[in-house]
């Protein structure tokens, strides 16, 4: 404490020791995504009850919407999976981060993006495209933030001590290249491409964002943790690259199957639905690779909770991606598109699936990081069945609602005549949220309870074994 | 690390080839002409209301969330479909992603202007049982721009019928060639609506009212109110849709199949006599220029029985 308080302002701000980067962006993510799915939840009360908030153009639905979409995609998990890599990456290397310093200044320029897009979004300061509204300076400074952690992470590798690079090393590395690049090309900034153009473009980089970022960088984690866990080695390394270079190749040209029934050309949504067909090769691959892994530790789940956290984002992950390579091909398209089964799918995929795998990766993480031990054990337990039951409560009403307005248009009804009968929904829905939002304030307050109370000498010890473990 | 050099070479091509040919490659390849349907929204001469400066708005209140702007082929009653050369001048794109909302590609002219601003302050007031949030916080300027944006949308497309029955019930259909062959009722003589007049006071007005202004004494128990058929969207229903609605009714609400109760000839002179209606809001909006020349926007008295007879729970 007493080298805390000597310490410089500069070394306070950008902290030189070990394991602080990956500490101070798990803890900004988690605030942010309070914000953000805090905004979500208001956003679906506003659903059941139109006119909770009159004349105030901040908490109107879609101002709302723009905000929860960014505060949870590139604040929360964005920045979680950041903090993620920066631990993962130099245990895996048996290195330290090439520069914490670094890591801990662009911690500070993405909440430094984050205030700005609350600032901004909320008020309707907006580039109108769909997952890309950032403003020009915002996403600007997003891509400076991206550059730095991969040069960051990249130096680390360059340093490492190990010859081989672990499977989760090839996904990290692939995301930190892939991203940076899908964002610039999807953010269209400083172009102004004629409409159908910028929707290719927009849905290249809606889906990408979704694909080169966050699957590649919550599988990899799955792949870093599962075997932690479990304490068991990794099934097969021949399915694992199998499945990364399914990935590699598949996921990236789907993006036209957003807008499989608008006039672009024919070609494109051919690509598209066929990659997203193959898609099921890789997820399929890398699932049976963790439950092999898993094979005789299912047990492990009852009491081990992060663990249980990674299993069930197993899970959801292969609902979402037979969901996907389904609702991609024209038919079921045809049916679905435009609904709100959509939505629940989206949902499926961020909350359900890479929301539980980082907040299993921050419950692993922050006891190695701090040598402190989680505040409570109920606590966490009361977190995860909040939000699980409420994502099951989320994910039933929507694709309940989904298939209720599929059959109006499918028919041929006017909104106004099917509309009445989704309102029980959005009530769930709405309920839902406040679960969830409810599971995350208690590991908000989790952590804080844990971070704040003195490290006992046992807990030391703890963190100097938890860092022996290595795969 | 010099193993791995094939691995990134792998990585760094493979990714470089699928950003070629799925985003370059449609850049060169899909260059649509302007189909002279979409709207030059920097061509259209500023008179009242900017619709340029209403589209930015449309972008900033995020109206794309809920609202698309494409018709798909199976999307019955939408108006015409659209093509790939109505887009060029959508910059950023509208296309949307979801219909928590109706589809807004053809909207332009289907209601009055003072309609739309009165459904953007009080959504509910003027559609019972939509969940729109109400945008009163926009400013009068705002509130015209907008309002002049979407009464473009869609207004260059040309449109023959808006909506269209079923396929059973036209004649592309066995059925429907059956129906018209059937059909000895001349749907627009006097003599028809007059037969029909009696139909329809017996069976219809009720809940629609005897003036078809959806204000029957039954409406009040009805939670999906009858439609004001007086509105001049219902003026460009051919007969068959007309005939289509009666014979079976109307999903979602009350309205029932009439097929059950009238003869084929009986609902004919039906449709003869809803055809005289009496037509609402003579002040038709179906171009920008005349919604600039004919239109100083006033916002609308909410008085109830203006806008819309029955306006759902207070």
């Amino acid at each position: 404490m007493s080298t805390l308080a000597q310490a410089s302002l500069l070394d306070r701000l950008f902290s030189r020791q070990e394991g602080s980067a990956s500490r101070n962006f798990f803890i900004s993510a988690l605030w942010w995504s309070i914000w953000g799915m805090g905004a979500g939840m208001l956003a679906g009360a506003e659903f059941s009850m139109p006119d909770l908030i009159r004349n105030v153009p901040q908490l109107s639905m879609p101002h709302l919407r723009m905000w929860h979409v960014n505060a949870v995609a590139i604040g929360w998990l964005s920045m979680g999976y950041v903090g993620g890599i920066f631990h993962m990456v130099p245990t895996l290397c048996k290195t330290k981060l090439y520069s914490e310093r670094l890591g801990n200044l662009t911690m500070w320029a993405w909440n430094l993006v984050m205030a700005g897009a609350f600032c901004t979004l909320l008020n309707g300061n907006t580039e109108g495209r769909e997952y890309a509204e950032l403003g020009a300076i915002l996403d600007v400074l997003v891509v400076i933030g991206l550059v730095l952690v991969a040069f960051n992470v990249y130096m680390t590798i360059v340093q490492r001590k190990v010859k081989k690079l672990y499977v989760s090393l090839w996904y990290f590395l692939g995301s930190l290249f892939w991203f940076p690049l899908v964002y610039v090309i999807g953010q269209r900034t400083f172009v102004a491409l004629p409409g159908l153009n910028d929707a290719i473009v927009g849905w290249f980089y809606g889906h990408n964002i979704l694909g080169m970022w966050f699957t590649t960088v919550g599988v990899g984690m799955m792949y870093y943790l599962i075997p932690r866990y479990t304490k068991a080695p990794l099934y097969s390394h021949g399915l694992s690259m199998l499945g990364f270079w399914g990935i590699a190749l598949f996921y990236a040209p789907t993006g036209t199957h957003h807008i499989l029934q608008s006039p672009v050309p024919e070609w494109l949504k051919a690509i598209a639905v066929i990659s997203s067909i193959f898609l099921l090769v890789p997820v399929l691959t890398v699932l049976t690779n963790f439950f092999m892994t898993m094979k005789g530790k299912w047990g492990l789940v009852a009491t081990d909770m992060p663990l249980r956290f990674a299993v069930t984002s197993c899970m959801f992950y292969l609902v979402t991606c037979t969901q996907g390579p389904f609702q991609a091909t024209r038919w079921v398209n045809w049916y679905l598109h435009f609904t709100q089964w959509v939505v629940g799918h989206a949902h499926l995929a961020l909350l359900g699936t890479f929301s539980f795998i980082l907040t299993s990766a921050i419950y692993y993480s922050i006891p190695r990081l701090t040598g402190k031990n989680w505040h409570s054990e109920g606590l966490i337990r009361g977190h995860y069945w909040l939000k699980f039951l409420g994502f099951c409560l989320m994910m039933t009403s929507l694709t309940t609602a989904g298939l209720i307005q599929s059959a109006g248009w499918a028919m041929g009804f006017p909104v106004d005549q099917w509309s009445l009968a989704i309102r029980p929904y959005w009530f769930l829905r709405a309920i839902s949220g406040i679960m969830i939002v409810t599971g995350q304030l208690i590991f908000a307050y989790n952590l804080f309870k844990t971070l704040y109370t003195p490290a006992t000498v046992s807990s030391a010890d703890a963190k100097a074994k938890a860092r022996e473990v290595k795969v | 690390m010099y193993g791995y050099r094939l691995g990134a070479i792998g990585i760094v091509t493979t990714f470089f080839i699928i950003i070629f040919s799925t985003v370059l490659m449609p850049m060169v390849l899909f260059t649509p002409k302007p189909s002279g349907r979409g709207n030059d929204y920097t061509a259209i001469p500023l008179k009242v209301a900017d619709a340029k400066r209403g589209r930015q708005i449309y972008v900033r209140e995020g109206c794309f969330y809920c609202h698309t702007q494409f018709t798909r082929i199976q999307d019955r009653g939408y108006g015409p479909l659209v093509k790939e050369g109505d887009y060029v001048y959508e910059t950023p794109h509208q296309l949307g992603t979801a219909r928590t909302g109706p589809d807004l590609t053809n909207e332009g002219g289907r209601f009055p202007s003072e309609w739309q601003k009165a459904h953007l302050i009080e959504p509910r007031k003027v559609k019972p049982g939509s969940i729109m949030p109400s945008f009163s916080y926009l400013s009068e300027g705002d509130m015209n721009d907008l309002v002049a944006y979407i009464q473009t949308l869609g207004n260059k497309r040309s449109v023959t019928s808006f909506v269209q029955a079923p396929d059973e019930y036209l004649l592309t259909t066995p059925q429907g060639r059956g129906l018209a062959a059937r059909k000895s009722v001349d749907t627009n003589s006097d003599a028809a609506a007059n037969a029909g007049r009696g139909i329809y006071t017996q069976n219809c007005a009720a809940c629609h009212g005897l003036e078809g202004r959806g204000n029957g004494p039954n409406a009040i128990t009805l939670e999906k109110k009858p439609p004001n058929l007086t509105r001049d969207f219902y003026k460009q229903y051919p007969d068959e849709f007309w005939f289509y609605r009666i014979s079976e009714g109307v999903t979602g609400t009350r309205m029932p199949r009439f097929q059950e109760v009238l003869s084929e000839e009986q609902r004919w002179y039906l449709v003869a006599y809803l055809k005289t209606l009496p037509k609402e809001h003579e002040e038709v909006v179906d171009s920008l220029d005349k919604l600039n020349v004919v239109e100083p926007i006033h916002l609308p008295r909410l008085t109830r029985q203006q806008w819309e007879p029955h306006h759902g729970k207070e």
